[in-house]
């Protein structure tokens, strides 16, 4: 068949594969917290966790393992795990005391 | 009536801000006095934020402006954040958690194909918004040295996509034709009376086998034939049961014109294949830089 060449931006699938995981990824934790945390006061820094590049010819179909999906860190699962539990909490509790601030106003207001 | 609009904005507050552990910790105390104050002007603070979206890291010490084809409305004017030789492009939008909605995703990538005409780009995933312009320098300066690599293996090369796809009933019915066990297994199943159940079993095995491997020959050899004009490629998995091959390709600027007419001479040479050709991408198969945020 005759082929002819669409531009990237012409398939919202195409681009949805590439955009939300390859490239410099930040992680979704990260996102919410650059908008809140100022970096620039010493609260907290962006710090790469990995690099890769993919400079490889692949030698057959079926071979690679699915793109964008290296092993992210060396550290062991239940350490990022404990970690995790620690950020939702803080947050939830940040969250949890605003609220209570808002219902307590309620009645006065 | 007032009781509803201040509940309202407290809402809004909370949803806007991000709670940093810091505020939280404020003594409530503190706040009662002036609270409705507070929670006010910091309503009109979150309304007034901007912040500033990434769409893609490049070299260049100039400031330079791409025109106004950023995230939102009216297509907000596209920039560059610098430190040393690098630069992030980037634009001003509402300070907040941004949706993955189709305008906003082509946005991004409509952008990265604006930049990517006269320079290399490393892509940033989608939805990444800093508050200030000196936290996307203190980006810049602590992944200078990842960022400079990046961009330096990167330089004047493209992202082009090719996903082959096939009409597997018209595979099926070649198979059946060319393969003598399964023509004889078929017809088999079509004199047989009683139960064909086991025939069928084995013809059902045998067509998956012969797919299996008809795609698989299909697919080196398209690689095969794009080597010599590309840098490197990555295989990603198929989408679907028609495609048999999901490829990405990282090609030279100067093997562009080769690289489109090899593509076009495979796909004329084979009548029962359909290829899907994209590009040029920004190389986002080819790169993966993955930042955290770590508490000083």
């Amino acid at each position: 068949m005759a082929v002819e060449r669409a531009a990237g931006g012409s398939s919202l699938i195409d681009v949805l594969d590439r955009v939300l995981d390859k490239g410099i990824v930040i992680d979704a934790w990260v996102r919410v917290s650059l908008v809140g945390i100022d970096l620039i006061t010493v609260e907290a820094r962006v710090v790469v966790a990995s690099i890769d590049t993919y400079l490889k010819y692949s030698e057959a179909v079926g071979q690679s393992v699915p793109v964008a999906r290296p092993a992210l860190e060396s550290r062991p699962y239940d350490e990022l795990a404990a970690e995790n539990q620690a950020l939702r909490a803080e947050l939830s509790s940040a969250a949890g005391s605003r609220q209570a601030v808002a219902r307590r106003r309620r009645p006065g207001a | 009536m007032a009781k509803k609009t201040t509940k309202l904005k407290a809402r809004r507050a909370i949803k806007r801000v991000v709670p940093a552990a810091k505020t939280a910790t404020k003594a409530p105390r503190e706040k009662a006095a002036s609270r409705r104050a507070t929670d006010e002007s910091q309503v009109a603070v979150a309304e007034s934020l901007r912040g500033k979206y990434v769409y893609c890291v490049i070299q260049s010490a100039d400031s330079l402006k791409f025109g106004a084809a950023g995230i939102g409305d009216n297509g907000s004017e596209i920039h560059t954040v610098h430190y040393r030789d690098l630069a992030a492009v980037v634009s001003d939008v509402p300070l907040g958690i941004l949706d993955s909605t189709r305008e906003n995703v082509l946005a991004h990538e409509r952008v990265n194909e604006i930049v990517m005409r006269d320079h290399t780009v490393i892509p940033m995933s989608f939805g990444t918004i800093f508050k200030t312009r000196d936290d996307i320098v203190q980006l810049l300066r602590s992944a200078y040295d990842a960022f400079g690599d990046v961009l330096s293996k990167m330089r004047d090369k493209m992202e082009f996509g090719l996903k082959v796809l096939w009409d597997r009933d018209s595979i099926v019915k070649d198979i059946e034709d060319e393969d003598e066990g399964i023509h004889r297994l078929k017809n088999e199943i079509a004199l047989q009376k009683g139960s064909t159940y086991f025939a069928r079993m084995q013809y059902g095995r045998a067509i998956d086998a012969a797919l299996q491997s008809r795609s698989e020959r299909y697919g080196s050899e398209i690689l095969d034939r794009l080597r010599d004009v590309a840098v490197a490629s990555r295989i990603n998995k198929p989408i679907g049961d028609k495609m048999i091959m999901n490829a990405a390709f990282l090609v030279s600027r100067d093997q562009e014109a080769a690289f489109d007419m090899r593509v076009k001479s495979i796909a004329a040479e084979h009548e029962k294949l359909t290829f899907k050709y994209t590009g040029p991408w920004p190389p986002y198969n080819f790169v993966n830089i993955r930042l955290k945020l770590e508490r000083v």
